[in-house]
């Protein structure tokens, strides 16, 4: 009883007895949905009614790998509703989480979370206003010369050629952090793309997808709180008021830079980092 | 909306085609480009298989970035009825076959298995197929042939 059709419906058979786990629609849908806004709130982005113009000829085929892929992320751009954050490799990744569940109270006080570059910016929580004052240094904060922080550190950085040496260099945290200051501006590079280094909060609006270079980058238009996370995961840095911020990535390595006049300018200054 | 409909159709051909526990990243990163792109979509067109050719896509590019063959890593769910329930020892061997026939179709050649895989687990048709992995509907038609003749040989002489 060898014929194709055996073969054939034992296929068919064992192809539904295969157990495929399965999330809830819902959670999948809920998820792709704030994707969409965050990427909405960006770039622009068609909005998911089909009613959109529709171009002649366009085929499946203009969703392959390699046309509307990441030129900016590598592999780790995924998002999950889930505990378990996995970082795929290395490379950037863009998550937005929905917190607060599902239902109709948790929607109406929702959150957005953005895990970028070892960045988490929590968007729509912004406690209270924004921190004054001194802020505190980053644990075991030195300064240095630039020379001495290049030793230092444990990851390749640049400085933004458009501006030049810095007035002052401070590496912190064991070599995890570079601060580079000049008057108004303020560039952190850092080592923490697998673990977030910093946190941010604000209450809005949601930051600007941009391109730095060739990757991608987040634009924060307003000021907002950072808070150093610290690699011991030990008790963080009293949170300070941060100015707009760019943060973007090249490489391994992380970057914000803090206190640009505005979009045009902070990606001036970042694509100059080389 | 969209998603629910096709979430677990999605969610199965990234399985199968083998993203194994990256499945789920690989069916949100799929959605979120159909929504992006839904302008490319014809309007005469069937949804499914072009949203399933976007989670192959993506599936593929997923494995590609692990730097590994796209392992088929899949347990068998439910056990086979073919026997009457008091016949264990005819369950078992039944059980036995499947498995056999599974590790036979994750032996196949990467394509082959592609083949076999959306026409016989995911049930698509060869037109359906030949979207979905963006063959020409010949070369669906050949490599599935090719699969089949090999499974055949592997396992079809313990058919009974």
């Amino acid at each position: 009883m060898n014929s194709p059709d055996d073969l054939e419906s034992e296929l068919r058979a064992l192809g539904e007895a295969l157990a495929v786990p399965e999330p809830q629609p819902s959670d999948v849908a809920h998820t792709v949905r704030a994707r969409l806004e965050a990427l909405r709130g960006g770039s622009g982005v068609a909005e998911p009614s089909g009613d959109a113009d529709r171009r002649d000829g366009a085929r499946p085929g203009d969703v392959l790998p390699g046309d509307t892929r990441r030129g900016s992320s590598g592999p780790g751009r995924r998002s999950r509703r889930r505990p378990r954050w996995r970082w795929v490799g290395a490379g950037v990744a863009v998550v937005v989480a929905v917190l607060a569940g599902l239902t109709p109270q948790g929607q109406a006080a929702v959150g957005h979370i953005l895990r970028f570059a070892g960045i988490e910016v929590h968007i729509g929580e912004q406690p209270g206003p924004l921190p004054s004052g001194v802020p505190s240094p980053l644990p075991g904060e030195r300064r240095v010369t630039l020379d001495e922080a290049h030793r230092m550190v444990k990851f390749p950085f640049s400085v933004p050629t458009a501006l030049g040496e810095p007035d002052d260099v401070r590496v912190g945290d064991g070599g995890r952090v570079v601060s580079l200051f000049w008057p108004g501006l303020r560039l952190d590079a850092y080592h923490g793309l697998l673990r977030p280094a910093w946190r941010k909060d604000l209450g809005g609006p949601f930051p600007e997808q941009v391109v730095v270079g060739t990757s991608e980058g987040w634009w924060i238009s307003s000021p907002h709180q950072v808070t150093y996370l610290p690699s011991d995961g030990g008790e963080r840095v009293m949170p300070r008021r941060a100015e707009p911020t760019l943060i973007w990535q090249r490489g391994l390595t992380g970057y914000r830079l803090e206190g640009a006049a505005d979009v045009a300018e902070a990606r001036r200054l970042a694509e100059s980092v080389r | 909306m969209l998603v629910t409909r096709y979430s677990a159709v999605a969610h199965r051909t990234a399985a199968l085609l083998g993203a194994g526990d990256e499945a789920e990243d690989a069916v949100q990163e799929a959605f979120v480009k159909a929504f992006r792109f839904l302008s490319g979509f014809r309007r005469d067109a069937a949804f499914k298989p072009w949203l399933l050719r976007i989670v192959a896509n993506e599936t593929h590019d997923l494995t590609r970035s692990r730097g590994r063959r796209a392992d088929l890593v899949l347990r068998i769910g439910v056990e086979p009825e073919t026997r009457a329930p008091d016949d264990p020892e005819g369950v078992a061997i039944a059980g036995d076959r499947r498995t056999r026939l599974l590790d036979a179709v994750r032996a196949l050649p990467e394509r082959e298995r592609q083949a076999v895989v959306c026409r016989y687990f995911l049930q698509l048709s060869e037109a359906e197929t030949a979207e979905v992995l963006g063959w020409p509907l010949g070369t669906v038609k050949s490599r599935t042939f090719r699969g089949l003749g090999k499974l055949r040989k592997e396992v079809g002489h313990e058919l009974s």
